[in-house]
């Protein structure tokens, strides 16, 4: 069915462009490296097979004028969502090509920025691959040589935008929404190895730091809290003895 | 269809911030392992992140940078903190740099603020909704109004761009997940700083804030290829540049100097102000003594109008007491033409058309009741523009008697008794010593002023007021200067009596000799039988009086006599004959009102020679007479609106005896 073999491209689409976000956000930082930059430029390239293969489909599917009502509809609702993970993707490369260019990894006086952290990118970048291990085999100035065909890659998808716009007449402010406000609760998607509870500890340990002065109180609970204990052995001595 | 996601309209570039490209560098500085800030291990329960800086560290640092105090350091820290660079481990909302031990950490560089990239609302919308996912739909308040309606009602946040974001969030979260403990509690904080820097919680003030947007992109490249079209626009520009009128320094600086000179001990901020500055002692005397229409004005106030002309009219009180000097000396119609023209100009636009007519009915028609003077160039302008009149219609001619009233009445009346009067009675207020205890006091006691619907109110009332005592005294002068009735050439008086004024370039009123009886009669009265006498009992020294006289003529019953000559002026037909036939009865009410004029103005002199100059009138009309009128008063004529037409032929006679210089 073409409507879900769309769906599962575009989907894919949205996987690589999201690991692209990730690994953009590390550039700069103490957790970039020559295989960060080798992961960007591999995730870029998937990213646009993807969107290339995503474009010839949705306009191929949409050129066609033998389909229904509800399932134009459908496709052109896939197709506004393709257009914005293609802008996001856009930005993102030109952020990377700013980024790149002003943190060169092999200058030494160039410092990376000590953001915390410090952990390698390989599983968000292994995700994106869809591969289990990732193999570094580009040489040590990639930082340099990558950022050329960054432009020129920039310059593609610019076009490519250009050109959906141009050939596939669609209204964006025409699609509606099908999902709902609070959809993204309900749904889930293949996630990885991860449980609610490890989020939750998350968001509260930067919490947790707040109330550094509090520690006296968390001190004081302890106090209490094995006064009790201490209380509770005294009287079961006390009961076993009588 | 190329509608790009360009929300531009025009005015759409941020303004370049340079201080972004600075605090950068510096951040780079920082980063540096063996001068930069010392970094320490954040400890959280379970792990510990690295690359944690104290605030106290950094503002060392700084203050060792840049070889500045702490303080210095401080603010520094606080913007660098603002703007994003840096963001708080603890406490993140607040962005400030606190120099105790409190943690921070450096933002990774794609959450730098950039230039470029404006913070979209889509990536505030994935932001929200994995916070959503995260929290299980505990948003605060806030952010949830943007999440929730009024994202999708902001024109930038559409509703496909909603859903995507919804369902990139998802994604997103995943990828996320993939990364090791530590990092992704380092990315969250790294995000959520990021947002309260970009989109700051309701109340607080962001350092992000810009004002208003450029036109042109700041980032965009200088053109490069330099076309003919690019030399053409810049020799375009530097012709104009050569073209435009410029000013002597000497004589601008020279204007700045005498303007400061001038003010400088009238300008709040420079000098204190008597009795004292309300903002600073919270004591209201000094308003109270300055209100726009106060009995009694400052001395400093006063002193103000002695300045310019343009002081004095735009003071009320100033402008009244003007007004009343002018009245005095009986040419108040100029000022009052210049606050019609000034009414017209700012007044509502529906009732434009009306008051423009009225005011060329009352003030520059042919005959009309207060007439003023202006010369033939703008009132030909004047006409033309009336035929389809605007706004601006009657600027030529509110120039020209603004600028008559500036060079000849200005200077008159600031040497007048009333002027002298006002200066010795106005009042120089002592100055307040208000103690520290008092000045809480008048802090607590603090109330507002008057409503301004109030205040607009009253403003109408007076000028109510002064519109309905306005006219009178001029033009009920010369009605109740009665010429003898069986005497009386001209015939039917009109309800605006006559101009009469026009002969005297210098505004010189229709005098009021009988200027209390003036006031009390009503403009409708067009009794003549009390003002014979009066108008013969007092013999003021002014030579208007013999205009009234003759103006008095002006309430008579209507002859024929005087309609062909209203027939014959309206033509322009000077047949001297017919105002010989006219003089001997004009000759005879002059001699009956036993008024001998003093010279005071031109006219004065050919006064005594009228009585016997009547009989050969001269019949140039005057440039002044040649009015062009707008076409509907030509219609006027022949109505029985006999006012119009005894008007009319009132206008000429007595330019032509004006005229007169000793013919007789």
């Amino acid at each position: 069915m073409g409507r879900d073999e769309c769906k599962t491209m575009l989907d894919a689409l949205n996987k690589v462009t999201a690991c692209y976000r990730h690994l953009v956000t590390a550039l700069g930082s103490t957790s970039d490296s020559q295989n960060l930059r080798e992961e960007l430029k591999k995730t870029r390239k998937k990213a646009q097979e993807l969107a290339v293969a995503n474009r010839t489909k949705l306009t191929a599917l949409l050129k066609d004028k033998t389909i229904s009502k509800d399932d134009r509809a459908e496709y052109e609702r896939l197709w506004v969502l393709f257009t914005s993970s293609m802008e996001l993707l856009e930005v993102d490369m030109k952020r990377s090509l700013e980024i790149g260019q002003d943190f060169p990894l092999k200058v030494p006086t160039r410092h990376l920025i000590q953001t915390g952290m410090t952990g390698s990118t390989t599983t968000v970048a292994a995700r994106a691959m869809s591969v289990q291990n990732m193999k570094y085999e580009a040489d040590a100035s990639i930082d340099t040589l990558d950022l050329k065909d960054l432009e020129t890659e920039i310059a593609q998808v610019d076009q490519m935008m250009e050109e959906m716009e141009m050939k596939v007449q669609v209204a964006p402010w025409a699609v509606e929404a099908k999902q709902e406000a609070g959809a993204e609760l309900k749904s889930t998607v293949s996630v990885g190895n991860s449980s609610v509870g490890v989020i939750s500890i998350c968001e509260e340990e930067p919490k947790e730091t707040v109330e550094g002065e509090n520690g006296t109180m968390k001190i004081f609970v302890g106090i209490i809290f094995t006064a009790v204990l201490l209380i509770a052995g005294i009287l079961g001595y006390l009961v076993i003895n009588l | 269809m190329t509608i790009r996601n360009v929300r531009d309209h025009g005015q759409r570039f941020r303004p370049r911030m340079a201080c972004l490209k600075k605090v950068e560098s510096v951040v780079l500085e920082m980063q540096d392992p063996k001068t930069g800030v010392k970094s320490q291990n954040q400890r959280l329960v379970i792990t510990t992140i690295p690359h944690a800086v104290t605030g106290e560290d950094i503002v060392a640092w700084i203050a060792n940078r840049f070889k500045t105090n702490t303080l210095e350091a401080r603010a520094v820290g606080t913007m660098m903190v603002a703007f994003g660079y840096i963001y708080p481990l603890q406490d993140h909302k607040r962005l400030i740099l606190k120099p105790d031990t409190s943690l921070y950490r450096f933002q990774t560089p794609y959450f730098w603020p950039a230039q470029q990239w404006p913070v979209e609302d889509t990536d505030y919308a994935i932001y929200l909704a994995k916070r959503n996912i995260r929290k299980k739909g505990m948003l605060e308040l806030y952010e949830q109004a943007t999440r929730g309606t009024s994202a999708s009602q902001h024109a930038l946040v559409l509703p496909y761009r909603l859903e995507y974001a919804w369902s990139t969030s998802l994604y997103i979260d995943a990828a996320g997940k993939e990364r090791k403990k530590p990092d992704r509690v380092v990315f969250e904080c790294q995000e959520r700083a990021y947002w309260v820097v970009h989109r700051p919680p309701p109340g607080t003030v962001s350092a992000m804030d810009y004002g208003t947007d450029r036109m042109v992109d700041p980032n965009m490249e200088e053109v490069k290829k330099k076309t003919s079209d690019y030399y053409r626009r810049i020799i375009m520009f530097t012709q104009q540049c050569i073209m435009r009128p410029r000013v002597k320094s000497s004589v601008s600086i020279g204007a700045l100097v005498k303007y400061s000179t001038t003010y400088k001990e009238h300008d709040p901020f420079l000098h204190s102000s008597l009795p004292s500055n309300p903002w600073l002692t919270d004591d209201v005397t000094y308003w109270a003594l300055n209100l726009p229409n106060v009995e009694t004005p400052t001395k400093m106030r006063v002193e103000r109008w002695t300045f310019s002309f343009g002081e004095l009219l735009t003071d009320p009180r100033g402008r009244a007491d003007f007004r009343l000097f002018l009245k005095k000396e009986f040419s108040g119609e100029n000022l009052a033409f210049w606050e019609a023209c000034e009414d017209l100009k700012w007044g509502a636009a529906e009732t434009m058309k009306e008051k423009a007519q009225q005011i060329y009915k009352t003030f520059l028609a042919r005959g009309a009741p207060r007439w003023i003077n202006i010369d033939g160039k703008t009132m030909e302008i004047t006409v033309k523009g009336l035929s389809h009149p605007h706004r601006y219609v009657l600027d030529a001619a509110q120039t020209h008697i603004y600028m008559l009233m500036k060079k000849d009445s200005y200077g008159r009346y600031l040497k007048s008794p009333v002027f002298k009067d006002t200066q010795k009675k106005a009042i120089a207020p002592e100055a307040h010593r208000f103690s520290d205890a008092q000045l809480e006091q008048n802090a607590k006691r603090r109330r507002p002023s008057l409503s301004p619907i109030i205040l607009r109110q009253q403003e109408e009332e007076q000028k109510a007021k002064l519109a309905a005592s306005g006219p009178v005294d001029i033009t009920q002068l010369c009605r109740f200067t009665a010429p003898v009735p069986h005497l009386a050439v001209y015939t039917g008086i009109c309800e605006a009596t006559s101009p009469g004024l026009m002969t005297l370039p210098n505004s010189a009123a229709c005098p009021s000799p009988i200027s209390v009886a003036i006031d009390s009669t009503p403009a409708s009265e067009r009794r003549f039988d009390g003002n014979g006498g009066p108008s013969s009992s007092h013999f003021p020294s002014i030579a208007e009086v013999s205009i009234s006289e003759e103006e008095n003529q002006l309430p008579a019953p209507k002859s024929r006599m005087s309609l062909s000559l209203t027939r014959l002026l309206r033509r322009g037909c000077n047949a001297p004959s017919v105002f010989a036939s006219l003089s001997p009865k004009c000759a005879v009410t002059t001699g009956g009102g036993k008024v001998q004029p003093l010279g005071v103005e031109p006219l004065a002199q050919p006064q005594p020679r009228r009585i016997a100059n009547f009989f050969q009138i001269k019949v140039d009309i005057p440039p002044e007479c040649r009015i062009y009128p707008i076409d509907s008063e030509d219609e006027e004529d022949d109505s029985p609106d006999t006012a119009r037409g005894t008007v009319k032929e009132i206008i000429c006679p007595w330019e032509t005896i004006t005229k007169q210089d000793g013919a007789g």
